[in-house]
């Protein structure tokens, strides 16, 4: 299992190198002050639910799962590496942005850290969810057709968000609960966490079940 | 002497399409080469044995053990290279070392020594050629017992494949080893293998001892009006031209001995592949 995982980090060496670069290049803006410190945890994020769905590409341009099946893996540990690939990225974002997080807060960039360290982790939660719904989806139908899919789910969720604040009244119920208070931006990251994993759990076994079935 | 690989009954469906019954026995020290016309069930059939795709129905056993047992023993290398063009050489060491228990990385090195692979970095930058050559070494750097090899040879120019047919003659001089090949190249398999399985639209036609397929069968060039002459039960299919015919026999020397007058002349595996698709059945 560890040489699949290895497998699938070295294949993404070149696009970490690549957008290690754009994520220096935003923090150098957000220690200028052009952007504010959330929006590059939010960039890294948004990075982490990609690089998952480039494995499966690039997997497919090699025509990698026919070789890979027939390594002394077994189907089962074969998702659970892709995964376990997933789970690193993830931490990694988290880590990345921590430290960006720590180096605003030493230039005086940061004023709210528990506010910024609670939005770094919802957006690890929202590329551990996106990878959730997705890993289904790349297992059973590849990666063209679950790129559509993460598409239509983003624009799902967009709806869901303008319904949810506009005609359905969130907006409204937001304020009504008033500033949170420490005590529970602390809770977020936490929670996040546990709804992240829990998530993954489910997605990693409708994973293996497709892939268990599936015909390479 | 044991059995390698042992196929009972093995299905696949794809409809239309359908492979088998296939019933296939390899003993140890020998190789069988698989030969068919494209889509003839080649690969699939390699794929059913390895369970990268699921059989249908049958059972098959490799080295003794279910197949999902005997991967740590068992080299693979299909009809492309599978690493991913943004590997450098050397990650497919580093990868292959943390899934075999018995991966050796110095003979791996030396692997690529020997294929002229030694100062290659990047798979990206690898010919047809040399990335078979890469799988072929990753396919025997872990020590394997038994080959499954899916036109292992295509893309490499006789010399290369020279070479590595005396590979696979030396790693089957071992008793406890076996190499099932399937390949286009037929010149290959007349010079190294033991046995030839012949897959047609999904069935097995032929599987015999490679002396004993090619003495049996010949290629009987006549006239059209002696070809009328001859028993048919001798005949497998014919091909006529407007002046003579030929034909595919069976019983070469039964068959010789009836007809002395008509020249049989040996038939190659090409020429009985040929036969057997284009030619009419008699």
């Amino acid at each position: 299992m560890t040489g699949l995982m290895l497998k699938d980090l070295l294949i993404l060496r070149k696009n970490m190198r690549t957008y290690l670069l754009f994520i220096i290049l935003y923090g150098g803006l957000a220690a200028t002050g052009v952007w504010s410190p959330e929006f590059v945890g939010g960039f890294i994020m948004v990075l982490t639910a990609i690089l998952p769905m480039n494995v499966f590409a690039y997997d497919k341009q090699a025509k990698w799962d026919t070789y890979g099946l027939a390594l002394p893996v077994g189907r089962t540990k074969t998702v659970a590496a892709r995964y376990a690939v997933l789970l690193l990225l993830c931490l990694f974002g988290v880590l990345l942005e921590c430290a960006i997080g720590v180096a605003m807060i030493a230039m005086g960039k940061l004023e709210e850290p528990g506010t910024y360290l609670a939005t770094c982790t919802v957006c690890g939660l929202i590329a551990a969810l996106t990878n959730a719904v997705l890993l289904p989806f790349l297992y059973k139908f590849g990666p063209e057709q679950a790129r559509i899919a993460l598409f239509v789910l983003m624009g799902f969720i967009v709806l869901l968000g303008v319904l949810f604040l506009g005609p359905l009244g969130g907006a409204e119920w937001l304020e009504s609960l008033g500033e949170p208070t420490p005590a529970q931006i602390a809770s977020i990251p936490f929670i996040a966490a546990i709804v992240g994993v829990v998530l993954l759990a489910v997605s990693f076994l409708l994973s293996r079940h497709f892939y268990g079935t599936k015909d390479v | 002497m044991t059995n390698c690989i042992e196929i009972r009954g093995l299905v696949k469906e794809y409809k239309p399409f359908t492979l088998g019954p296939i019933d296939l026995t390899v003993p140890g020290g020998s190789i069988l080469g698989l030969i068919g016309e494209n889509g003839a069930g080649k690969t699939t059939l390699i794929k059913s044995m390895l369970g990268i795709v699921k059989p249908s129905g049958g059972e098959v056993t490799l080295l003794g053990n279910h197949p999902d047992h005997a991967k740590e023993d068992i080299g693979v290398v299909m009809d492309d290279c599978f690493f991913s063009e943004y590997l450098r050489v050397r990650d497919v060491n580093s990868v292959l070392s943390h899934v075999y228990k018995d991966w050796d990385k110095g003979l791996f090195s030396d692997y690529l020594d020997k294929f002229g692979l030694a100062g290659a970095k990047n798979i990206k930058e690898l010919s047809r050629g040399m990335r078979m050559k890469l799988s072929l070494a990753a396919a025997l750097a872990h020590r394997p017992r038994l080959l499954l090899l899916d036109e292992a040879t295509a893309g490499l120019d006789p010399v290369v494949r020279d070479e590595i047919l005396d590979e696979f003659l030396a790693f089957v001089s071992d008793d406890d080893h076996a190499i099932l090949i399937s390949s286009h190249i037929t010149s290959d398999l007349e010079k190294a293998a033991d046995y030839i399985a012949y897959l047609h639209e999904g069935k097995l036609l032929m599987c015999d001892e490679k002396d004993r397929l090619l003495e049996s069968y010949g290629r009987l060039v006549c006239t059209k009006a002696d070809l009328e002459q001859v028993d048919r039960g001798y005949i497998v299919s014919t091909r006529k031209s407007q002046y003579s015919a030929e034909a595919l026999i069976r019983h070469k020397s039964d068959f010789k001995r009836l007809y002395p007058r008509l020249a049989v002349e040996p038939v190659t595996l090409d020429e009985l592949m040929v036969f057997v698709v284009k030619g009419e059945k008699a």
